[in-house]
């Protein structure tokens, strides 16, 4: 790797070694000497940051919850065991979480819904980076009438009430499958990087190593994407977990109006869907359980991108 | 002033003129297509339907003629319903179908009839309104004011106990979902503790005639202190859940902003002076913090109307988010596009309007 953003950063590391090793004489101190790219440098800021590394433990269990929990598990989340019982069984030792009104254990729906809602909130979040990227390059760096037409365009999905059009392109394009959804969720939330890219490129592309690189014969696609775009990396990467946290919040939501994943199969939104009408018979548990496991991802994933945050400005000193 | 306002109007122009084309093509070329929907309404006759589809550029052609000629009819390059350069309504034929052209356009205030009630779109609208508008003025003033006391407190009292509960409140409810947060509440103070109503904006029982009607309004007039009261307390558990996300983040932005100005030198000078510690807080620190302030709450409004959805729907408020909701499930094009039209519309409007109220709050900003 050649980019500039990878480079080793010369730094130098007074390694936390044990005294009896660091010290070889009365008086003279032996220091040891680390070279750590920017990436290893990144990774001891974020350690640093105590939210963040709640965050990630919460969310890693949830990634370990959404792939293992459903094998281990003895229950099916969509067979409906025995008779119909308005207001479900309260948690108990073999429902950890309850039952729904048909039975169906609570805590299977968390951990099988996992697997979609953080399926859908990753991949819409990755290509929401990917087209916001290169659309924001695009305006940044060819300017002029390019940046003219994408910015009318981001316009556009700033004036119009986000979730309007989500629930508009998932009732009648969503069609209840997975793949189109998170297709819907990731081209409908691009605008949002693609103005933070193109603000960095407006001005990194007046800086010297731009003008360097111009000078030295560099391509035009080469410049933009070797050489600016990986300065904006960092900006992009927090926004896309903010993206992320609330891709995941819109699936539920419209899942929990039916527009979103087919009902035979599970997610959040889904598990929440008709939780509303059983609240009258006492039964909060339905609701709340999968809720809480949307709202601690949610919480989790802000805090790796408040992490994140810190971790990637070259000019935070932690 | 009125010249920039104009200036920012009519800049405005091409994102609606976008927002129409794009809210109507998206609907139109879901699939299923709004034949399928006119067929199930016993008050439409096939007659209707061909004269509707076109005039309205609809007729599915398959070759490549007729797509071409279906969409030059939505962009305006011509008129499908073929009656002359002038609409009955005196304005140019050669605006898109759905703009102006044609027989009828939202320009002319009509945005057709909904398929599956077969009653006017702006009617519907127009009945669905008051109750949007309650719910989100009462949800801004609560949203604006908690925000702006709570962050202002936690500035000046910084790592107070306060403060830090603040941090704490806003770290927690920043991430919850808010229709989860509206269950939640439905569930403890509406279900188990019985404190306040859960679903619609008055109490039928006790009410004098149904919400929105000329005789509730009647009602409405000759005694208005208990209907007041009524919606009032319809109103705790929604406008609770809409504001508390939005709470959360702005209370956090608000004391950010004031701490920036509070180290500021100027301030310094001011209590130097002798200025009295209140005066200091609001007349100096508060006065220049309102700047990123009035900036964060005009971009955050947008956001209220999708808030105002999620709200509606869990608390059964006869609004126009509901009614998006129930056109959804019903597929009920005009009335879909009608509502994110006249939302979007909205939305540039309050733009507009805060960027006028920036410059009323920041001396320096000149128009012209």
């Amino acid at each position: 790797m050649d980019t500039p953003g990878d480079r080793n950063q010369a730094s130098i590391v007074v390694a936390q070694l044990p005294i009896g090793e660091a010290v070889s004489g009365p008086g003279d101190i032996e220091v040891a000497l680390e070279s750590l790219n920017q990436w290893q440098l990144a990774w001891r800021r974020f350690r640093r940051h105590k939210l963040a590394m709640v965050g990630l433990v919460i969310f890693s269990a949830m990634i370990l919850l959404a792939i293992f929990g459903p094998i281990v598990n003895p229950f099916d989340p969509l067979k409906i065991p025995g008779a119909i019982k308005p207001g479900g069984d309260p948690p108990s030792a073999a429902h950890w979480f309850g039952t729904d009104d048909t039975g169906r254990d609570v805590f299977t729906m968390v951990m099988n819904g996992a697997r979609i809602s953080v399926a859908v909130g990753g991949l819409s979040m990755m290509i929401a980076g990917f087209v916001g990227v290169i659309v924001g390059a695009l305006a940044g760096y060819v300017g002029g009438w390019a940046d003219n037409l994408l910015m009318r365009v981001v316009d556009v999905f700033f004036a119009v009430p986000f979730l309007f059009v989500i629930l508009v392109a998932a009732r009648f394009f969503g069609q209840g499958e997975v793949i189109p959804l998170i297709l819907i969720f990731g081209l409908l939330s691009w605008p949002l990087i693609a103005r933070l890219v193109r603000a960095m490129f407006l001005s990194l592309r007046e800086q010297e190593f731009v003008q360097a690189a111009t000078a030295a014969g560099v391509s035009d696609l080469r410049i933009a994407f070797r050489h600016i775009l990986p300065n904006t990396l960092g900006p992009v990467i927090v926004s896309m977990t903010l993206i992320m946290a609330s891709n995941i919040v819109l699936e539920a939501f419209v899942s929990f109006l039916n527009f979103g994943i087919r009902q035979d199969q599970t997610s959040w939104g889904n598990a929440l869907s008709n939780a509303q009408n059983s609240l009258i018979l006492g039964n909060w548990w339905w609701a709340f359980f999968p809720g809480m496991a949307i709202a601690l991802t949610v919480i989790a994933i802000n805090f790796i991108g408040d992490g994140l945050r810190d971790a990637l400005d070259p000019h935070s000193r932690a | 002033m009125i010249k920039y306002f104009i200036h920012r109007a009519i800049q405005a122009i091409p994102v609606v003129f976008l927002i129409a084309v794009l809210s109507f093509g998206l609907m139109i070329q879901a699939p299923g297509g709004p034949q399928a929907q006119f067929n199930q309404n016993p008050h439409i006759t096939q007659a209707d339907i061909d004269k509707w589809l076109a005039d309205w550029c609809l007729e599915r052609n398959p070759d490549l003629l007729g797509t071409l000629r279906e969409f030059g009819g939505w962009f305006g390059l011509w008129n499908c319903s073929g009656t002359g350069l002038m609409s009955e309504h005196g304005l140019p034929n050669f605006l898109p179908t759905f703009l102006g052209g044609g027989t009828n356009g939202i320009i002319h205030g009509d945005f057709g009839y909904s398929i599956s009630t077969s009653r006017p779109v702006t009617s519907l609208i127009l009945e669905r309104l008051p109750g949007t508008l309650i719910l989100m003025f009462t949800a801004f003033i609560v949203w604006v004011t908690i925000a702006i006391i709570a962050g202002i407190i936690a500035a000046v009292r910084r790592y107070s106990v306060f403060d830090q509960s603040l941090t704490l409140f806003s770290y927690i409810f920043y991430s919850l979902p808010t229709f989860w947060l509206g269950l939640n509440l439905i569930f403890v103070f509406g279900i188990a503790l019985r404190w306040f109503p859960v679903q619609g904006i008055i109490d039928t029982r006790h009410s004098p005639a149904p919400w929105a009607t000329p005789e509730y309004w009647a009602a409405f007039w000759a005694n208005p202190l208990p209907q007041i009261a009524d919606i009032a307390r319809h109103l705790v558990l929604p406008v609770t859940t809409l504001v508390a996300v939005s709470i959360a983040g702005d209370s956090r932005f608000v004391r950010s902003a004031m701490l920036d100005v509070l180290g500021q030198d100027y301030i310094r000078t001011a209590r130097a002076k002798g200025v009295p510690p209140r005066g200091v807080i609001f007349r100096h620190a508060f006065r220049n913090a309102l700047l990123p302030v009035v900036t964060n709450i005009a971009l955050e409004i947008a956001f209220l109307f999708s808030g105002a959805i999620v709200t509606e729907t869990v608390f059964s408020w006869p609004g126009m988010g509901r009614l998006f909701i129930e056109g959804l499930n019903t597929r009920d094009y005009f009335l879909l596009m009608g509502i994110v039209f006249i939302a979007s519309m909205l939305v540039v409007f309050f733009n507009l309007v805060a960027d006028v109220v920036y410059g009323l709050v920041d001396p320096r900003v000149r128009y012209d």
